[in-house]
């Protein structure tokens, strides 16, 4: 590996709050002087943080997908959706490009997070040198799209205040909306205490 | 120590640039935006966020959507959406829908009046750094933009059993979706602490 001098190298610390380049002290609890965050060359405990909420949120992601979201009771009929049927009557119903949208957002999204930040996570604690350059664009990707899976549940909470027509319709939120949510915030966590810095060191 | 950048994505040290940055930077090896544009007016900022104060008042006080079903019209708010899912039982589903639409939007903006007032008078808000930390956590969770895509998405799946029409509050919250953008592209961390450094020197 080509040798490049890095904040480290050089014995400076950088302040993730307010982006400040502070030397780095021989102090036990070194703090930015600008803003008075405390300063971690790297951010404490950052790959098990990430590995523990990166669990959780892919094991709540098999109730997300199965567990009925919503439940619809009209005169005529009794109907539960999951988020991939909820597509599915989008579909139908003839607005595709919404169907797509949906389809992006509650399912590629959050499986494309998951997937994405696993691999970057077994190649850092691997210090895999291969394609540094690429993982770490998809990671700062993934962290940026993460955010728009919330759309279903939005979506979901919007239909339910709106259609409380007593005796003909009555929309209502499964648990499967909370475990989808959950599957959100945990996967933003996740991307938070990831630190990707230690993508570019060696093991 | 202002004369080397380090990348906050990869740790590369780099030489900063003497002349102030317009178009922003981006890191020689990992390519993470570097150093933001730095169009910083405090003044424009102050101007978009008290725009953005209005706009999440009408956004509150004004129906979303309203529906016509047989005759009869429903109509919802912001706060409505989170409290119907609260009075179906999901306590932990409404407070995160409030939490994402309506309390992180206003306090992000009132976080950023109580800190840009006192710094265009050049002078500094008591207990500064803690609130703009405060401030920072705030917009990672506004969700206003995909809170307005799943509004549409509502829209057009109710649209096929009644009619739905979008409210005051509807063209509201996207212009305040554009506010917010515009007022966090302007009021980045670089550039806050920025203007705070100008200050005390």
């Amino acid at each position: 590996m080509r040798r490049v001098a890095t904040g480290r190298s050089l014995g400076l610390l950088l302040c993730l709050q307010c982006r400040a380049t502070v030397r780095a002290l021989d102090v036990r609890h070194p703090r930015c002087p600008r803003c008075y965050a405390h300063l971690h060359s790297r951010k404490p405990h950052s790959l098990a943080l990430t590995a523990a909420l990166l669990i959780c949120a892919a094991v709540l992601y098999i109730p997300a997908n199965l567990l009925p979201v919503m439940y619809t009771r009209t005169i005529c009929d009794d109907e539960r959706d999951t988020i991939m049927s909820g597509v599915l009557t989008l579909l139908h119903s003839g607005s595709w490009p919404i169907a797509v949208l949906v389809f992006v957002a509650s399912i590629v999204v959050p499986l494309l997070k998951i997937i994405v930040l696993s691999v970057v996570l077994f190649s850092t604690w691997r210090g895999s040198p291969r394609f540094r350059t690429q993982r770490s664009e998809l990671f700062r990707m993934v962290e940026f799209i993460g955010r728009w899976s919330m759309l279903d549940v939005y979506a979901i909470s919007l239909l339910v205040a709106l259609v409380q027509i007593r005796s003909l319709a009555f929309v209502s939120v499964g648990w499967g909306a909370l475990a989808f949510a959950a599957v959100v915030v945990l996967t933003q966590f996740a991307a938070r205490t990831f630190d990707e810095r230690l993508l570019w060191e060696k093991p | 120590m202002s004369s080397v950048i380090v990348c906050p994505s990869c740790d590369l040290a780099h030489r900063a640039a003497m002349a102030p940055v317009f178009e922003g930077s981006r890191c020689a090896r990992c390519r993470a935006p570097l150093q933001g544009p730095e169009n910083g007016n405090i003044d424009t900022a102050i101007a978009l966020a008290v725009c953005a104060l209005v706009l999440i008042f009408l956004s509150n006080a004004y129906p979303l959507v309203s529906m016509l079903y047989n005759g009869t019209t429903r109509d919802t708010t912001l706060a409505g959406a989170a409290l119907s899912l609260y009075s179906q039982g999901h306590a932990g589903l409404a407070a995160l829908v409030f939490i994402t639409t309506i309390a992180c939007p206003f306090l992000q903006i009132l976080c950023l009046l109580y800190l840009l007032i006192p710094l265009s008078r050049k002078r500094e808000a008591p207990w500064q750094d803690n609130i703009f930390r405060l401030l920072t956590q705030m917009r990672r969770w506004t969700f206003i933009e995909v809170f307005m895509l799943g509004a549409l998405v509502a829209l057009v799946r109710l649209s096929a059993y009644a009619r739905v029409i979008p409210g005051v509050a509807l063209w509201s919250c996207a212009l305040l979706m554009l506010t917010l953008a515009a007022l966090s592209s302007r009021t980045t961390p670089g550039q806050f602490w920025q203007w705070v450094e100008r200050n005390r020197q």
